[in-house]
Order: C-alpha cells, then structure tokens, then sequence
C-alpha cells in the first residue's frame, strides 16, 4: 500500500500513525437522513448548510425504479487541496488520524478552501448562531474528532440505523474498515481529482455519482430556490 | 449529482473580477510608470500612469479585504507564524504588500527627483507589478477540479488581460503620436495575444471531460454565453483588434474607443472566466 504514497502529507501505510476512514455501504442505506439529525444536534450545525448530507437520484425505468441514497460529507482525503490552499494554515491535517480540521480562530474567510474542495465538503457559518459564537468562518466534517479521540465513532456512524456508515483505521489490518476496503470492491468520489478520499463507497455507481447534462437545463422551480438561497447566504 | 441535492455557492464572487480587473489595470499602470524612465516617450505618462496605479492598488486592496468574512483578520496573512506558503494567496498578500511599500517609495523619490533611486525602485515595482496579474492567475489555476481555471494559460492570459487593460486606460490619459503608437501596439498585441489563448482554453474546455464539456455549455450557449462571447470575446477582443487595425484606430479617438471595448472585454473575460469555473461544481 505504502507505494501509493506520493506526498508527504499522506499517512498510508505509515507505521504507528492512524488512518482514520468511513466505508458507506450504499445497499444498506435508506435515506431517512438520521445521520444529518445526529450531525446537525452533535454540532448545533445552522439551517442551509450540513457537515453530512444525503443527496438522492432515481434511477431505472418505471416499473424497476429505485432512489439512489448518496451520504456525503468531507472525504479528509489523505492529500487535502483545501490544506495546500488557505494561506493561513487555519485548515489542517492532524498527523495522526488523518483529520482535516478547522482552526476556526485563524480563518480569514477566504474562501479559497472552498473553491479547491471537490466534493463541496465546505461551508460558510453564518452572521447569526442561536446557541454557538463561531460565526463568519468556514466549516465543515470533522470526522467527529472529538468523539473519536474518546474512543467513541461519530455521531453519523452511532445513529446509522441500517449501519450503512463503518467508521474505522484503514491503517489497522484488523479493523472492520480494511476488511470491507480490501475485501469488497468500494469507490471513492472523483479519485480523478488525485485526493485520495478517506470515504469509500460500497456500490456507488459512477454514472449516477458524476455531474450529468442534466444541470445545463434545471429545473425552473429548482433555480427560484436556488437563488433565493443564494440570496441568503452570500 | 441527483434530483434531490442540497445548495452549495460559489465560493468566489463577482467582487473578485472586480478585484482581477483593478489590480490588473494597477500593475499595468505602473509598468508604463516604471517605463517612462527608460523611453522617453512614456515620459508623460511617468506621474498619471503612477496616480492611477495607486490609487487602483489601494481601491483593490481595500475591495480584498472587504470581500473577506473576517476582514480585520486581512492581518494575519502578514503574520510569518501562519503563513503557508504552498497557497498563492500567501505569496499574493506578500506580493501585494510589497508592491505597495515599494510604490510608496518610488512617490517619494520621485517627489524628491531622486532620478537614481527612482529608476532602481522603478525596475523593483515593475517585477512586482508583473507578480500581481502571475498570481491571480495561480489563484485559479491550482484548483484542480476547476474546468477554465485549471489550466497553465491562467498566469499568462491574466498578464495580456492586465497589460492590455492598462494601455486601454493609458489612451485616455496619453499625448504624443510616438507614445500613442507604441500604446496601440501594445492593446493590439496583447488583445491578440488574449485571442489566441481563448481559442486554447475553449479548446481544452470543450474537450475536458464532463465538467468541462458542461462549463463550455454554460459559457458559451448558457447563463455566460452573452457575457463571455458577446462582451468578452465579440464586443471586447475582436471588435478593438478590428477598431485597431483601422485608420481611425491610428488616432486618438479610434484609439479611445477600442480602449473602451478593451475594458468592458477585459471585465467581461475576467468575470465569465471566475463563475465558469464554480457553476458546474454548485450542482455536485
């Protein structure tokens, strides 16, 4: 595995350093956004914006049709572009573990980890925050740091009702994330980009998980939202 | 992906068009500035050119900031303990604070008719003015899952776009057939120069894979194409390379309008090449 490793910010395969992963299994999700509601509640995270969310597509034709469930959320990929971008240094990547984090003190808000994100992974926090004083900077998936170095998963993995979400170190041999990883054939959204995402998808499809022509002519009512939304959040 | 997604913006804004398009014409301004002390026909333009220069630098550094969440927090670009210096944001801030103290400098002396000093700062500002259009274009070129931005073009077209900005607006200020020639040299040559590249980056665009494929719909027959094609490309790049070629485009009035079409092409290129690159990835 080690000879994968082209950046030296990557940690596969370095010996005594974990490698924090999730393995989504797409068979077993079934949409009912628990994972967004655990997020949202964990982080007190504000309307309009998510650290997780679960996109959907139907695909097939009628009478073989199904929803296609997506979860999405930060891939902490192993060589994070949004790390080369800010210049401040407020985001980074913890050595072992392999989190992208925050440090929301530094943020000059930017943007530029943003646009370098492929995965729309990050996000702004809004002007106004009932219950938390973290405002005007950019945020995003932790990987539920804070649990994690408790020993405990995050808190998408703990309320996964169909245990869709694995959470585990890819480092280890024995953790259950390896095995599905190494066992079961898994995809990562846009490994073109050279990310090296740490969510791994069981399932995925690649034709219904890319960018289709289908934005070119968008909805009309889709648009009024999204400008309106737009409107709110710039 | 998918019929149901959530939001997402774009992360940058118009304002930073506005910002490429200042800073742009800022550099170019006291390159021509910078100019005058080595060719005696620039020699009118040594003050204005100068004025103009600074006071963009300073409108633009000020729209940078303001565009910033945390604006106050500008300062911590500045600050050696958080500098990382793998962005080209880091190495812009550096660039552009630079440039300003050395612009400072270079008024000074010049005030002073330090003739000595002037010219060395002259040579030193016109490096670090060339820097600034080098590293708006390394802004966008790093992203890699950019279509239009993620190309080595970007650095190059943003130096054309700047010179070619900037002679627009040195026509409007300039005396003297001499100096008016060699300023309608550079719009024609720079403005041919942002021609040919946008042919590349079309090319490359249109052939770059889904993204890309579906950001060349968007710029040329979608939500950009009036902008891009019609200004940017139509209006401001073809239409003054024509106006220049002209007899009427020898004198000062063809040359003031082509300038004209130069700035609203400018502008129009700047922003078209900004959204480009972030509408496709709102629907990811």
């Amino acid at each position: 595995m080690s000879e994968l490793r082209i950046s030296s910010i990557e940690t596969r395969g370095v010996p005594g350093k974990k490698r924090y992963a999730m393995v989504i299994d797409l068979r077993r999700c079934i949409g009912c956004d628990a994972c967004m509601v655990a997020c949202k509640a964990e982080f007190d995270v504000p309307l309009g914006v998510f650290r997780t969310w679960v996109p959907y597509k139907v695909i097939g034709k009628y009478p073989t049709v199904r929803k296609m469930f997506l979860p999405r959320l930060c891939n902490h990929c192993d060589d994070p572009p949004c790390v080369r971008a800010c210049p401040v240094e407020a985001t980074y990547k913890v050595d072992d573990g392999g989190f992208v984090l925050q440090r929301y003190d530094r943020c000059i808000g930017c943007k530029a980890c943003m646009a370098s994100c492929p995965y729309n992974a990050r996000f702004m926090l809004p002007k106004h925050r009932t219950y938390t004083d973290i405002t005007r900077v950019v945020d995003k998936c932790t990987f539920c740091h804070h649990r994690v170095t408790q020993g405990l998963v995050p808190a998408c993995v703990q309320t996964c009702v169909g245990r869709s979400r694995i959470f585990g170190d890819l480092n280890d041999p024995a953790s259950e994330v390896s095995y599905l990883v190494n066992s079961l054939p898994t995809q990562v959204l846009r490994p073109e980009e050279g990310t090296k995402p740490h969510v791994f998808y069981i399932g995925a499809d690649r034709n219904h998980t890319e960018i289709g022509r289908k934005i070119y002519n968008p909805q009309d009512v889709m648009e009024v939202e999204r400008a309106v939304f737009n409107q709110n959040h710039s | 992906m998918g019929d149901f997604n959530i939001f997402h913006i774009m992360p940058w804004s118009g304002t930073y068009a506005i910002y490429f398009f200042v800073i742009g014409i800022s550099a170019a301004m006291f390159f021509f500035s910078a100019l005058s002390w080595y060719r005696p026909e620039f020699q009118v333009l040594r003050k204005p050119a100068f004025n103009v220069s600074f006071v963009l630098l300073a409108a633009g550094g000020l729209l940078l900031i303001a565009d910033l969440t945390q604006p106050m927090r500008f300062l911590n670009i500045l600050n050696p303990a958080y500098l990382n210096f793998s962005s080209p944001l880091a190495w812009g801030g550096l660039n552009l604070v630079t440039f300003g103290l050395v612009s400072i400098a270079y008024f000074m002396t010049m005030r002073k008719n330090d003739e000595a000093t002037s010219r060395k700062l002259a040579v030193a500002g016109a490096l670090l003015a060339l820097g600034l259009p080098i590293y708006t274009g390394f802004d966008l070129t790093v992203h890699q899952n950019r279509p239009v931005w993620n190309t080595p073009l970007m650095p190059v077209l943003f130096v054309a776009l700047s010179l070619l900005s900037g002679a627009a607006v040195a026509t409007f200020i300039a005396k003297g057939e001499k100096l008016l020639e060699m300023l309608r040299r550079f719009m024609l040559w720079s403005a041919g120069a942002v021609a040919a590249m946008l042919v590349s980056l079309l090319g490359t665009t249109a052939y770059g894979g889904s993204g890309s494929e579906l950001t060349f719909m968007f710029m040329t027959s979608g939500t950009l194409g009036a902008v891009f094609l019609g200004l940017g490309i139509l209006v401001g790049t073809v239409a003054p390379i024509a106006v220049l070629l002209t007899n009427s485009g020898k004198q000062q009035s063809g040359m003031m309008l082509a300038g004209g079409l130069l700035l609203v092409g400018g502008m129009a290129l700047r922003y078209s090449i900004l959204i480009g690159g972030q509408i496709v990835q709102t629907y990811f």
